[in-house]
């Protein structure tokens, strides 16, 4: 398949998954599309800097938002392969400077993988009053099992704030197992994390969010939204560890099971520090009767009423 | 039976004889109602007395299958229908505790309860009639709203169903009482081109709007008229309740 084949399917697919992905390859819009280990398009502008060498089975990139840049116009980063089988490992360094701002929407695209590993290996530092949005959107095919391992370790300075937004609904979730560890180290710095799951067939859905309130009046917000259904299984994870005064956290977990799908969750909520609060709350089951019934009775089937509930709980 | 078939002729909702089953316990006993096309019918009764029990066997809830008896709805035995196919043929049910959905707004709903395209205009009306600003549209139907403006929604939700029959479970829970005028509107607006409406409610007050009235007590119509005589029966003999003694053998109010 020639480049400009690959870039357009990409960033075609790119566009379904919102956020305003049909700005991707805008010349006023920073961007880098990668097909397996291959930078297929790139366009960065004042403010922003993209070091990435193509390795062996990806890329390294460091991304920089400079001081004081702020971005209007999110950031795309699409990762993808349109193969059945290999392998690509994004390593990535990004570091937002203080009074920065920038919202990056990656789309990791891999619509034909039965035999894939796709992993990530992200660090993100945040600067001092600064403000940063990752929000990754998957698209998988309907069939294999492609192996999703995204690993991040983020740092946020004080006044500022971090958003990390995991989706991957679209196709079979296949093998994900997903870590996140965030440190609120800077005074009043604010963390808020969610991803929304939904598994069938057999997939293996694994999150684990920990999070670190380090940072003296330091708050967080982590929110799963899962659905599981066949045989599909699901572990969440989610730690928040209030270790400094005046530490504000809450987990909040809804895992939904249909069929012979199995759910765990596990919110573990540490208070280190006597003036921090940290709370919880966690549901598992299916769907609820009178949900169902209450859709019905405005004459949707059982089947309608189920997609509708489980679209709202996913978004 | 020729008394039977009068009855099943003349209504839009025919209950004939229904005993429903709960945990071994009969909730309905021997009920048997109608509903006349273009009518408020009203099902009194204090709590507890198999009200909500009645309205969910109309609607078809799988655990309020009858044991005996039958339903018909515009002439057709509806008795074994499920939930779907008689709100596809014109019965629907605002609910006294509406379900809450996480990520649906105001305004999806609204248009999943209409089944068809709906313009803004129409979904604002509806709204307006239930007294909630139009900024409602982008609000979730979540746990964000009070139980009241859940309950408004419902109400606004079902008139833009506009379906034959109309049950409300007690509409008037929830919804101030200065509302209550503009909800009686409300219900009045549902009977337009010969819709139907059945209202279950406790309060009397809200009975007395009604065209006519049944009276529930312990899972069993006891009296049925229009709707002051059943008031007054409701007044005069059923408050105290002689069916429901504390431990001292005193009467409840």
């Amino acid at each position: 398949m020639k480049v400009v084949e690959e870039y357009s399917q990409l960033l075609e697919i790119a566009s379904r998954t919102g956020g305003g992905a049909s700005a991707l390859g805008d010349k006023d819009t920073v961007y880098m599309v990668v097909h397996a280990n291959k930078i297929i398009g790139k366009n960065i502008l004042p403010g922003v800097e993209i070091d990435a060498v193509e390795t062996a089975e990806g890329i390294d990139a460091v991304i920089t938002v400079t001081k004081g840049t702020i971005i209007e116009k999110p950031v795309h980063m699409c990762f993808g392969h349109l193969g059945h089988e290999g392998k690509q490992v994004i390593k990535s360094k990004m570091v937002i400077e203080d009074g920065a701002r920038a919202e990056f929407l990656a789309h990791c695209i891999f619509p034909n993988a039965v035999e894939f590993l796709h992993a990530m290996e992200g660090e993100i530092q945040i600067g001092e009053n600064a403000s940063f949005a990752y929000r990754e959107v998957h698209v998988h095919g309907r069939e294999g099992k492609i192996k999703v391992r995204p690993k991040s370790k983020v740092v946020v300075g004080g006044n500022s704030s971090y958003i990390g937004d995991f989706t991957l609904v679209e196709g079979r979730v296949g093998d994900l197992d997903i870590e996140i560890e965030v440190e609120a180290r800077g005074a009043h710095s604010h963390v808020d994390i969610r991803s929304k799951i939904y598994g069938k067939y057999d997939d293996i859905c694994k999150i684990k969010d920990v999070i670190l309130l380090n940072g003296e009046g330091s708050s967080a917000l982590v929110k799963a939204r899962v659905v599981l259904k066949d045989e599909s299984k699901g572990s969440f994870l989610g730690l928040v560890d209030g270790a400094a005064a005046g530490a504000r956290g809450h987990v909040d977990c809804t895992e939904v099971v249909q069929g012979r799908a199995v759910a765990e969750a596990s919110p573990v909520v540490r208070a280190s520090h006597p003036e921090a609060e940290v709370t919880h709350e966690a549901a598992i089951g299916r769907i609820a009767d009178e949900k169902i019934e209450g859709l019905m009775a405005k004459g949707l089937s059982e089947e309608e009423s189920i997609e509708v509930i489980v679209s709202g709980l996913l978004r | 039976m020729i008394w039977g078939e009068n009855k099943l002729k003349e209504s839009l909702l025919y209950v004939d004889d229904i005993t429903v089953m709960r945990e071994e316990k009969e909730v309905l006993k021997d009920v048997s109602i109608k509903v006349l096309p273009g009518e408020i019918t009203g099902i009194l009764g204090r709590n507890g007395a198999g009200k909500s029990s009645l309205a969910y066997a109309v609607m078809g809830l799988p655990n309020y299958k009858p044991k005996k008896g039958a339903m018909y709805f515009r002439g057709q035995d509806i008795t074994n229908w499920g939930i779907t196919e008689r709100a596809r043929a014109g019965i629907t049910l605002a609910w006294q505790h509406p379900a809450r959905y996480e990520g649906i707004s105001v305004a999806e709903y609204l248009k999943i309860s209409s089944r068809k395209e709906i313009d803004v205009r129409k979904m604002e009306e509806a709204l307006n009639l239930v007294q909630l600003e139009s900024s409602y549209l982008s609000r979730k139907v979540d746990k964000s709203l009070s139980g009241g403006e859940r309950k408004r929604i419902e109400l606004a939700s079902v008139y833009l169903m506009n379906s034959q029959l109309t049950i409300l479970d007690e509409p008037d829970s929830g919804v101030d009482l200065l509302a209550m005028a503009d909800i009686i509107s409300l219900f009045r607006k549902m009977t337009e081109n010969g819709r139907s409406v059945l209202i279950i409610t406790h309060r009397e007050d809200v009975a007395s709007q009604c065209d006519r009235s049944y009276l529930m007590c312990s899972g069993e119509i006891v009296l049925e008229g229009t709707a002051e005589a059943v008031r007054r029966y409701f007044l005069s003999q059923c408050i105290p309740c002689p069916e429901h003694k504390d431990e001292t053998g005193e009467t409840q109010e």
